[in-house]
């Protein structure tokens, strides 16, 4: 008991001490519990859609669906009419209605806008059934009927501002139709993002599927006393021998798209997740910082206690049991804040565009206990060590003269093994950098960025003296007495300076290597970009390219030429038998201007004629097919033609790597034509001198369809820059977390250094150190710290990325680009943030008596 | 006897007034109402330049008080201090901070050095904050005499409590301050360590015309002083020149006994 009594009132004595650990803990805690709210929020979200949304029973047809979930002619599979009839018969059914609803469209309103969701998720267009009641009511108007009538969800209609009498258009790949709203409908669970559109059937049958008396779905619902399994085994065993169907229960339907957005969160989550791991890392430094110095502060005490008989194992464990105190307090705050963190998200993506609701906010009963435990065991590890060098102190400690605490030094046993770690990751950094196949080297890569850290972590200590005397010869010595007094405070404790340096150096480095692979990746793609795309126009959406599009963009003036270019699923099966499934690409002749590509053997030119084909490098290798060779390609919603490699394009290469190409002449004679995928993505090319008009021109042929966006090759690379920059923007944002606990580092380490040197101050305030001076001095102290801490990331982190450019170099990540202005940018930010986190203690420092600093003890 | 005023004579170094620092009328009170404690209560002083004051009293006699409130660390309750001829109650901390830099030296009893700093570092200290260049000749002459030549360069916590005071001693003649405060700076040391600064002391006064105040409880270093001031229950309560340590020790008993009888 008095181990517990001691400790707790130390722990309330240095509650203030604490504190910045504390707040470290919270934070990363926090973050932890709100990732875990936030997910299970959206799972619940989605959960409860899903359950709202599927009928008893469910019939989908049972043809295989391409990646997007859309068939690959852009029009969904349908059942024919007569199933539902059969259906309707069926034992236990109460009812059955047939649905039609399709994923692949785009509604626009009278100026052309997209009325679809910015984030990500679907326009689904459908009829307006039974079924739809379960999870919406209209609220305004009526349900649509006839040709011309449509109903919006209110979201989206509140989204966009539409009202009733205004004419929506939408865009199918079976043509463009337009229809008035005549009714609003709201959800009754929360819809996260989907834009909706209902018709009546007839209409939505025509437009949608371009056929009349068939539907996509079946929603049947079960008599009463009838379950949903019992109404399963009847429907299926009534269809037997019509057809091949997906026949799902309520749960089973729900348990599928569950599974398929769960994956997605799955994603988030454990990005998010990594995220907070690295905050908590960061954190044991500041942590391990903290009890240090209160064990160094108390030596005398602890000292006294084992004189008067305490055991080493009760010193240890009164320590402990303060980590586990500080631990318990900043976790339950951190869950807390958590929930916050969460609900702060969910407002977050609302204003992106995606709806959440806090109705459904979800704080799993693990979600506390995982937050919690997690933030006590890693306080609980990170004073390990402390306690157990307060173990060690003698109880001759409490006789001698206290002066100022050790000043840690740093050893030389630790000396060797981080220069032995160190080298042990730069080995596999070199050895990932210089591997033959992209695939053996990450593993290698990982390794080396964990031996490297962990090795500079433990020889950062050592460094400290170095780097710190270095930077002080360019900046500090410039301050005449004030900074060398900074740079001697810094190094008085390399372990001390190299932990709050580490803390900084994680986050910094990540930073640093990201910012290289990014600005690589930019660098190299414009390379090839400009090496190898001959195409001045480039033609993509988030819907592949509809026929009606396609029309307007061929119909373009001032264009040389325009190039369609498909991808089909197909199995191929070369002449050593061996069959892949893996699809090819139907291309207009043009496309071989468009995309210069090398090849090994052959000319691509003649890879388009009729009933040719062309292969990568690395598969013809791997097969040993060469030109002249002949391939037997399945086309999947086709026949299976026969056709000559005329060229084999060389794989070196990041654009359309291993694409199989083939002529649109030569596919069109093995696929029907409704079978015929819409475009992928088109290129065209202006007629000479007329670039500028024909850009316009395209422009304006694509307002109609704004789900396309069209690029000349400045503003593709543009768009390119801007891509990789928001995501390393986000990156970097959840990296800020673990900067930030860093930042709480370097403030916590300059507070507790002013309180352990308060007698130090105390004397220089008396023979006439000013306010302003003795602030500087710790402002400075601050500053090497944090560019300690800012060299040493960002030089492992430029490592790092200059290793993963040279490992994808394989990939096609083939320039190195260090980017001097974000590092530069960084290191001067560092900087900022060392004059930042010096605030408080400065001022803190700069406001003490003078007399009773130096009366302290 | 409430004070120690000499009458103001002119003379000593460069027509300065002969009297270093005076104070007049300081009262210097903690709290209110009933838990009011009077710490110095209506002290009238005057420090001589070029002599070497000790100032004694028991403990709680407001000896340190007055020391620090002579030297501007501490603030007054009521009355003035001078520094020469600069009033320095009612300094803002910056020009209190800048007159502690320029015109005053520092001992205390322990902990005077910056431990980061090395022995000829810590002795230039205050020049080098206050951005001046320190008079080499006058540094070697300093140095010399404290007998430090061959440590210039060794950390604080490579050199002896006596070696340490004696950087202590040196840093603060090596500004060439106005006036010296020592608080009590043998306190810590030795007989023979003490001896050994007190001699410094002394000789700096004798050969340098430094000016110092000391406060100290030990009847031995009294006796390098010139004058000693005796203290008691915040007042000046007796004074003696030119004392021996026999003389101060009888002195000392006497206020005991008197404490004790009263």
């Amino acid at each position: 008991m008095t181990v517990l009594r001691t400790s707790l009132r130390n722990f309330f004595a240095h509650k203030g001490r604490m504190a910045l650990s504390a707040i470290a803990v919270l934070l990363s805690v926090a973050f932890v519990c709100g990732t875990l709210v936030f997910t299970d929020t959206m799972n619940t979200t989605f959960d409860k859609l899903f359950a709202a949304t599927a009928s008893d029973v469910t019939v989908t047809p049972g043809t295989a669906k391409s990646d997007d979930g859309n068939p690959q002619s852009g029009k969904p599979e349908s059942i024919p009419a007569s199933v539902l009839e059969r259906a309707r018969t069926v034992a236990g059914v109460k009812s059955a209605e047939g649905g039609v609803s399709s994923m692949n469209v785009t509604v626009v309103n009278g100026r052309n806008e997209n009325m679809g969701s910015s984030t990500g998720a679907p326009t689904i267009a459908g009829n307006w059934t039974k079924n739809d009641l379960r999870s919406m009511e209209i609220s305004q108007g009526h349900a649509p009927s006839g040709p011309a009538e449509t109903m919006v969800d209110k979201d989206t209609a509140d989204k966009h501002h539409l009202r009733l009498g205004d004419e929506l258009r939408t865009i199918a790949v079976t043509g463009d139709f337009k229809a008035r709203i005549v009714g609003i409908a709201t959800f009754k669970v929360t819809n996260p993002g989907a834009a909706v559109v209902y018709f009546d059937t007839a209409t939505a049958q025509r437009e949608l599927l371009g056929a009349t008396g068939r539907f996509t779905h079946l929603n049947i619902t079960a008599a009463a006393g009838v379950s949903d399994e019992q109404l399963k085994g009847n429907v299926t065993r009534a269809l037997a021998g019509t057809g091949s169907f997906k026949i799902q229960t309520q749960k089973e339907h729900a348990d599928e798209n569950r599974k398929s957005v769960g994956a997605f969160m799955n994603v988030i989550k454990y990005a998010m997740l990594g995220f907070a791991g690295i905050a908590f890392l960061v954190g044991i430094f500041l942590i391990i910082n903290t009890f240090s110095m209160l064990v160094a502060q108390r030596t005398r005490e602890i000292g006294l206690m084992r004189a008067i008989g305490s055991s080493r194992k009760q010193v240890n464990r009164s320590v402990l049991v303060e980590a586990l105190l500080l631990g318990f307090f900043g976790s339950v705050l951190g869950v807390g804040a958590g929930v916050g963190i969460a609900v702060g998200l969910m407002k977050l993506m609302s204003s992106l565009g995606m709806d959440l609701s806090t109705r459904d906010l979800t704080v799993k009963a693990t979600t506390p206990v995982a937050g919690v435990l997690l933030g006590v065991v890693v306080t609980v590890l990170a004073a390990y060590l402390p306690a157990r060098r307060a173990g060690k102190v003698s109880p001759m400690a409490a006789l001698r003269d206290a002066g100022t605490p050790a000043d840690g030094k740093a050893g030389l046993v630790r000396g060797i093994i981080g220069l032995v770690l160190t080298a042990a990751g730069g080995l596999a950094l070199y050895a990932a950098a210089t591997v033959k196949k992209a695939s053996d080297g990450s593993l290698v890569l990982g390794v080396g960025v964990v031996l490297t850290l962990v090795g500079f972590v433990v020889v950062g200590p050592l460094l400290a003296g170095g780097v710190v005397r270095a930077i002080s010869v360019v900046l500090l010595r410039m301050f005449g007495p004030v900074g060398r007094m900074a740079e001697r405070n810094a190094l008085r404790n390399p372990r001390r300076t190299g932990a709050t340096g580490a803390a900084l150096m994680i986050g910094l480095a990540l930073v640093a290597c990201l910012s290289v692979v990014g600005s690589s990746m930019v660098a190299s793609a414009t390379d090839e970009l400009d090496r190898s795309v001959g195409a001045d126009f480039i033609v993509q959406g988030n819907q592949r390219v509809v026929p009606q599009a396609e029309k307007a963009i061929e119909a373009t003036p001032g264009l040389a030429h325009v190039t369609r270019y498909k991808l089909l699923s197909a199995k191929l099966t070369s002449p050593d038998g061996k069959t892949e499934d893996s699809g090819v690409t139907a291309a207009d002749p043009s496309y071989a201007s468009d995309l210069r590509r090398t090849t090994t053997a052959g000319e691509l030119s003649a890879a388009y004629g009729t009933d040719a084909m062309s292969v990568g490098s690395d598969y013809a290798k791997k097969h040993g097919v060469h030109v002249g060779d002949t391939l037997t390609v399945a086309f999947q919603e086709g026949r299976t033609a026969k056709l000559e490699v005329a060229a084999i394009t060389n794989d070196n290469t990041s654009l359309d790597k291993g694409a199989r190409y083939l002529s649109i002449t030569t596919m069109e004679k093995y696929v029907p034509a409704d079978r015929v995928p819409p475009n992928q993505i088109m290129f065209a090319k202006a007629k000479d001198g007329q670039e500028k008009q024909a850009y316009a021109a395209l422009k304006k042929s694509l307002q109609p369809y704004p789900q396309y966006q069209v690029r000349d090759q400045t503003d593709y690379k543009k768009e390119l820059r801007n891509q990789v920059g928001q995501l390393l923007n986000m990156v970097y944002g959840l990296l800020a977390l673990a900067i930030i606990v860093a930042v709480l580092g370097v403030i916590n380490t300059l507070a507790l250094s002013v309180v352990e040197r308060t007698r130090e101050i105390g004397l220089m305030r008396a023979i006439g150190l000013s306010r302003r001076q003795l602030r500087r001095m710790i402002r400075l102290e601050s500053v090497v710290i944090a560019l300690f801490g800012a060299l040493l990331g960002l030089g492992l982190g430029m490592g790092w990325g200059a290793t993963a450019q040279k490992l994808l170099a394989l990939e096609g990540l083939k320039v190195l680009e260090i980017p001097w202005g974000t590092i530069i940018g960084v290191f001067i930010g560092s900087a900022f943030v060392g004059l930042f986190a010096a605030l408080i203690p400065a001022f803190r420092a700069g406001r003490m008596n003078v007399l009773n600093a130096i009366a302290t003890e | 006897m409430t004070s120690a005023v000499t009458i103001p004579r002119h003379g000593g170094t460069g027509g300065r007034t002969a009297v270093a620092a005076r104070a007049r009328q300081v009262v210097k009170a903690y709290g209110a109402g009933e838990t009011r404690v009077v710490a110095l209560d209506h002290v009238d002083v005057d420090i001589a330049r070029g002599q070497f004051t000790a100032i004694m009293g028991p403990s709680g006699s407001g000896k340190s008080t007055l020391m620090h409130c002579l030297a501007g660390l501490d603030t007054v309750t009521s009355g003035q201090i001078f520094l020469d001829e600069t009033e320095i109650t009612g300094l803002k901390d910056k020009k209190l901070t800048q007159l502690r830099r320029d015109r005053i030296g520092f001992i205390f009893q322990a902990f005077n050095l910056l431990p980061t700093l090395n022995a000829i570092e810590n002795i230039t200290l205050p020049m080098d904050i206050a951005g001046r260049k320190p008079d080499r000749a006058w540094l070697e002459r300093v140095v010399e005499t404290v007998g430090l030549a061959g440590r210039l360069k060794h950390r604080p916590n490579q050199l002896s409590g006596g070696q340490q005071q004696r950087v202590a001693v040196a840093r603060a003649l090596a500004a060439r301050p106005e006036i010296i405060f020592g608080d009590e700076p043998t306190g810590n040391l030795d007989s023979r360590a003490g001896a050994e600064v007190l001699g410094f002391l002394r000789r700096s006064v004798d050969e340098l015309g430094q000016t110092i105040v000391m406060v100290t409880h030990d009847p031995v270093a009294a006796s390098y002083a010139d004058r000693v001031l005796y203290l008691a229950d915040g007042r000046i309560v007796d004074e003696m020149r030119q004392p021996t340590a026999e003389q101060v020790l009888d002195r000392m008993k006497d206020f005991d006994a008197r404490g004790r009888t009263s």
